[in-house]
């Protein structure tokens, strides 16, 4: 088995200490750390993502991988930032105003992470200025929008209505997601797209960002 | 016959000459809501809660026979709790709370939700071992025999009431939260986790225990759990039956020792994939059944258990805030269920804002109407 192989198989386990010792090794040994993420951790991520997606591991699997995951990212950041490697994409992600549940948005955080992109994490009980603030601010491609209450999922509505008044909305692609909303009410607040858990998210997050050049 | 003897018999699949309008309370923010708009008077809106007496003359004027969740139970948590303190107020007002479990929450003002985790005490054997484990001990006053004692005299009979198990999982989720139980799961020292669980079980055991010894005739035993969201649980079910199902089975034979066969518990979210868990040792009666929000359902379960497994809710309650059209499509979904035995049709939650002051009574009154 090689390096990367390794990392990735150890990052699956949520083996974080392993996966830091590791990643290090293998930017020692004269590996290419950007290799080291794209041959290395993000596969390992990849595979979490799609075991979740098929209920072959659960959140506590997730969120271990994840820890691992951000274990090695770290060994890895200065060199890629030396080396300026960009992400893959960058989203603003938050639960929207009056909702401070965020279990699901961190998952979702993580999976996009896992894809190699770069979240903006804005918390819980987000404004809808805030998202289109940041948007344009950080030159985000996504906004992604979570609730968990059905007292709070006509939040997003707001946020959609925004980026049109703001301007942006022929170039930043409008996530929904969390336990109240679904496919019909995506359409009906006239959002891109939403997902029915966060590996779904990650996947579509990233192809919008592919398609969008990013 | 009285509410009680109308859902014991239909949950025990006999006869009864009407369904019972059961429900499961209100959100706070609703029975502000009803009173604001004068649907309700202004006082029944404060101290309202499970059981309360303020509940039941609510439950009068809506035309409800009784709220599942009426329950009594002992101090089966940490004892003594966590000092609740403010470890710092934020800028903008927030506060950063340490609550009785341990747990630092991020609490907004303004915002009436669930306040957010930052962080938690529980992450090694140490805090386990000095800070925990002390408190989840059995000991004298953690059960009222005094009350326990005379409860056959002053309990309801014209309502069914349950005895509270606590939980076997819910609540160490709520001590951990999501992601300390999902670190500690994957902790370097591997008995860890599963020496948290049984020592809190085994301090509810004795609880349970201590309360039946008395004499204290229920109807039913219930717990509390909340361990499953959208997606399903938020654990692998191999690992929760694993850690659980040797504690439910524990209890829930001692339940049936003392007379007690209807066993509920409460779980939010798609429960389908704990239910083996559930069914296989002793809890038979699921609760609340949430199809609204989450999309679970109650057919799937009694198809795959068969009559092993009861039902308490399954009723679509966003149906309350739409028209009497919408609910009396719900009334004749709960028909349907209704005849299959062993279900009694309740909102598969609290009923939240915007719920319909008028639909409600209308509900309870055309539930009535169905005959088990």
């Amino acid at each position: 088995m090689s390096i990367l192989e390794e990392i990735s198989e150890n990052l699956q386990k949520g083996r974080a200490k392993v996966v830091k010792e590791l990643v290090q090794n293998a930017v020692d040994s004269g590996v290419d750390p950007e290799t080291v993420l794209k041959e290395g951790l993000l596969p390992g991520m990849s595979v979490i993502g799609e075991r979740f997606k098929n209920n072959e591991v659960y959140v506590p699997e997730v969120l271990v991988a994840a820890r691992a995951m951000n274990m090695g990212a770290q060994v890895l950041k200065p060199y890629l930032e030396r080396a300026g490697i960009k992400a893959a994409g960058k989203i603003c992600l938050g639960t929207v105003q009056g909702d401070l549940h965020d279990i699901g948005k961190n998952l979702v955080k993580m999976m996009m992470e896992g894809k190699g992109l770069e979240v903006v994490d804005l918390g819980t009980d987000v404004s809808p200025d805030t998202f289109i603030r940041t948007a344009i601010d950080q030159n985000c491609q996504i906004i992604a929008c979570s609730a968990l209450l059905t007292t709070t999922m006509g939040v997003m509505e707001e946020v959609v209505n925004k980026a049109v008044e703001a301007g942006i909305r022929d170039r930043v692609k409008i996530m929904i997601g969390g336990a109240p909303v679904d496919e019909a009410f995506c359409r009906k607040i006239g959002a891109d797209c939403y997902t029915p858990d966060a590996a779904s998210a990650a996947e579509a997050a990233a192809g919008f960002c592919a398609s969008m050049g990013a | 016959m009285t509410n009680r003897e109308r859902a014991m018999n239909i949950l025990h699949f006999r006869p009864a000459d009407r369904m019972p309008a059961v429900h499961f309370g209100y959100w706070q923010e609703l029975l502000d809501e009803w009173a604001a708009q004068g649907k309700i008077p202004a006082d029944l809106a404060e101290g309202n809660f499970d059981g309360s007496a303020k509940e039941a003359e609510l439950d009068r004027l809506i035309g409800w026979d009784f709220n599942w969740y009426r329950t009594y139970g002992s101090s089966n948590h940490l004892a003594p709790g966590f000092e609740t303190k403010v470890i710092e107020t934020l800028p903008d007002g927030t506060r950063r709370v340490q609550n009785a479990d341990g747990i630092i929450e991020r609490i907004k003002p303004g915002i009436t939700s669930i306040p957010s985790e930052d962080d938690y005490l529980l992450k090694d054997r140490e805090a386990f071992e000095k800070l925990y484990k002390p408190r989840m001990q059995y000991m004298p006053g953690r059960v009222d025999l005094e009350f326990y004692s005379r409860f056959n005299e002053i309990r309801p009979y014209d309502v069914p009431v349950g005895l509270h198990l606590g939980s076997v999982m819910g609540n160490i989720r709520n001590i951990t939260t999501v992601t300390g139980m999902s670190y500690l799961l994957y902790s370097e020292d591997e008995e860890l986790f599963a020496d948290i669980v049984d020592t809190y079980a085994e301090m509810q055991y004795k609880c349970a225990e201590a309360i039946l010894q008395t004499g204290a005739k229920f109807d039913f035993a219930h717990y509390w759990e909340d361990i499953c969201f959208k997606n399903g649980p938020l654990m692998s079910p191999a690992v929760f039956d694993e850690l659980c199902a040797k504690h439910y089975k524990k209890r829930n034979d001692l339940c049936r020792r003392y007379g007690i066969d209807v066993i509920s518990l409460d779980c939010d979210g798609v429960i389908g994939k704990l239910l083996p868990t559930w069914v296989e040792n002793g809890v038979n009666t699921m609760f609340p059944i949430e199809v609204g929000v989450w999309g679970d359902q109650f057919e799937p379960a009694r198809m795959k258990f068969g009559k092993e497994v009861l039902g308490v809710g399954g009723m679509d309650k966003t149906a309350l805030r739409e028209d009497r059209a919408a609910v009396d499509r719900e009334i004749e979904r709960m028909r349907r269920l209704a005849s299959l035995g062993g279900f009694i049709p309740c909102p598969d939650h609290r009923l939240m804002p915007g719920t319909k002051f008028e639909l409600v009574q209308y509900y309870a009154e055309k539930i009535k109407e169905i005959r088990p």
